[in-house]
């Protein structure tokens, strides 16, 4: 896939009538027109507009009414900004892949710091699963994920760090693997820690119907807040210090090789 | 065909039972089926005195044995990657560009001062391939990985190719390399271009070059 038309024929030059609307301008930048509507963006992804076109943050004066009908957890709300007016605006995150999403009438639960944009005809959740946000409705959103994003069918099994998200709901859980530490020599390696772990016994399993969003390597994006979630009992994540601590964003942190993380919780090492 | 390139960081593979591969540990994104992974302490094929030797050479790159039946889905660290496919020839690889590559395939490690004696050392240092490299033959494909996307330029006796050492990536073949050096007084003066170093690839076969500069 190459930017450029034919080779030797420099970048293509866009104006505001040449750019597309609503569309990917190249894998990494991503283009909203704006006519007269709103769209929400994460603070700092816009790198470029033409137009008329107003920034504001949300929860201030006559955007209150936003925070109620498209937020509905307004802990989190300071970290996004409305774009309102008429123009064409340009979207990127540190050169990520960038994709847009059409969403009718259904719901797809994506990791918060992959969400760049999304048309307030969308309603924006938390989800129960820490660190990651439902969109619910009909509307178009825009994600960045490293490498371009691959849909899978359940039933899978997918590494924490590649997963961008999940759409309609394939219940997704923890899954661990290590039958290799069965028996004498795997209660060996347990104890000892020689041969290393193959870093790979903790996977998300998703079953039943839907759709699995990949990202195509590990490298995860920088985490955004999805603000706290109220601390009372039966919330999972509730509080600031949830006991354990594990999840999918304790999974953010790297693994070493040879350390033995989430094992050694599982042996009471 | 074990190996399947999705888009251009994603390669799948297919598992079934009695062909087992070998990844690069963590490197593993989602699979499908009834598929194990196994840390490999010997990080790769042969006996004790191959791991011994890996170790040795500085070539012991953590691996994992991947078992079972179903589909597998590998990619790394943003890096581009290349499916390679041999047909009883020799790929010589770094260890750590190795993402994952078919356990018919027979591992072995290549001392480069066997090539060219001190300058292959010196070669080795140059393009950060260290004293020794891996080297992998047989039938079967490996996945390797690049910053940035790779090219192949094929390599005959009459037309030797000049390669940046950090962008060399692997060669196959029937190659020797050299490295040539254009070393003059600007260099020494810090009015060098940048270029003193060449790899010289020449022989029959065909060598791997990544679009960057950069290592992995």
């Amino acid at each position: 896939m190459s930017t450029y038309a034919t080779p030797g024929a420099g970048p293509a030059v866009y104006d505001p009538l040449t750019l597309p609307a609503d569309d990917n301008v190249n894998r990494y930048t991503f283009c909203v027109e704006l006519k007269g509507g709103q769209w929400f963006l994460q603070k700092g992804k816009m790198i470029a507009y033409y137009g008329a076109i107003e920034f504001n943050g949300i929860g201030h004066g006559r955007l209150d009414r936003l925070v109620r009908t498209s937020f509905h957890s307004p802990l989190h709300a300071s970290d996004w900004v409305v774009a309102q007016g008429s123009g064409k605006m340009l979207l990127a995150d540190r050169a990520f892949d960038v994709n847009s999403y059409d969403l009718d009438d259904g719901n797809l639960t994506i990791r918060a710091g992959n969400l760049l944009a999304f048309q307030p005809s969308l309603a924006l959740k938390q989800s129960i699963v820490p660190g990651f946000l439902t969109l619910i409705g009909t509307g178009k959103f825009v994600a960045a994920s490293n490498g371009p994003v691959v849909f899978m069918e359940p039933p899978i099994r997918v590494d924490p760090q590649a997963l961008v998200g999940w759409a309609d709901c394939p219940s997704p859980c923890h899954h661990y693997d290590h039958s290799y530490m069965a028996g004498v020599l795997g209660g060996l390696r347990a104890v000892t820690g020689f041969g290393g772990v193959s870093g790979e016994e903790h996977q998300f399993e998703f079953v039943g119907a839907g759709t699995v969003l990949l990202q195509s390597t590990e490298t995860l994006m920088a985490e955004a807040a999805t603000g706290a979630v109220p601390s009372e009992p039966g919330v999972p994540g509730g509080g600031s210090t949830a006991p354990g601590g594990h999840g999918p964003q304790s999974s953010g942190a790297p693994r070493l090789p040879g350390q033995l993380g989430d094992l050694q919780r599982r042996f009471g090492l | 065909m074990t190996f399947r390139e999705i888009n251009s960081k994603m390669v799948e593979a297919t598992v079934t039972p009695g062909r087992r591969l070998f990844s690069q540990r963590g490197a593993m994104l989602a699979y499908k089926g009834d598929v194990s992974f196994t840390p490999n302490v010997q990080g790769g094929q042969g006996g004790l005195m191959s791991m011994i030797g890996r170790r040795v050479a500085g070539e012991a790159t953590p691996l994992m044995t991947v078992e079972g039946s179903g589909t597998v889905f590998f990619g790394h660290g943003g890096h581009h990657v290349h499916v390679i496919t041999l047909s009883g020839d020799t790929l010589h690889v770094e260890a750590d560009r190795l993402l994952a590559f078919e356990g018919t395939l027979r591992q072995g490690t290549e001392f480069l001062g066997s090539q060219g004696g001190v300058m292959g050392m010196v070669r080795g240092q140059v393009t950060g391939q260290g004293l020794f490299t891996t080297t992998l033959q047989g039938q079967g494909s490996a996945a390797v990985m690049a910053h940035g996307g790779v090219f192949e330029l094929p390599i005959t006796p009459q037309r030797p190719v000049h390669v940046d050492p950090q962008a060399y990536v692997a060669h196959r073949g029937e190659v020797r390399n050299r490295l040539s050096t254009a070393l003059g007084w600007r260099d020494m003066v810090g009015r060098g271009s940048g270029e003193a170093f060449q790899l010289e690839l020449s022989g029959h076969g065909t060598v791997y070059v990544q679009a960057s500069e950069e290592k992995l």
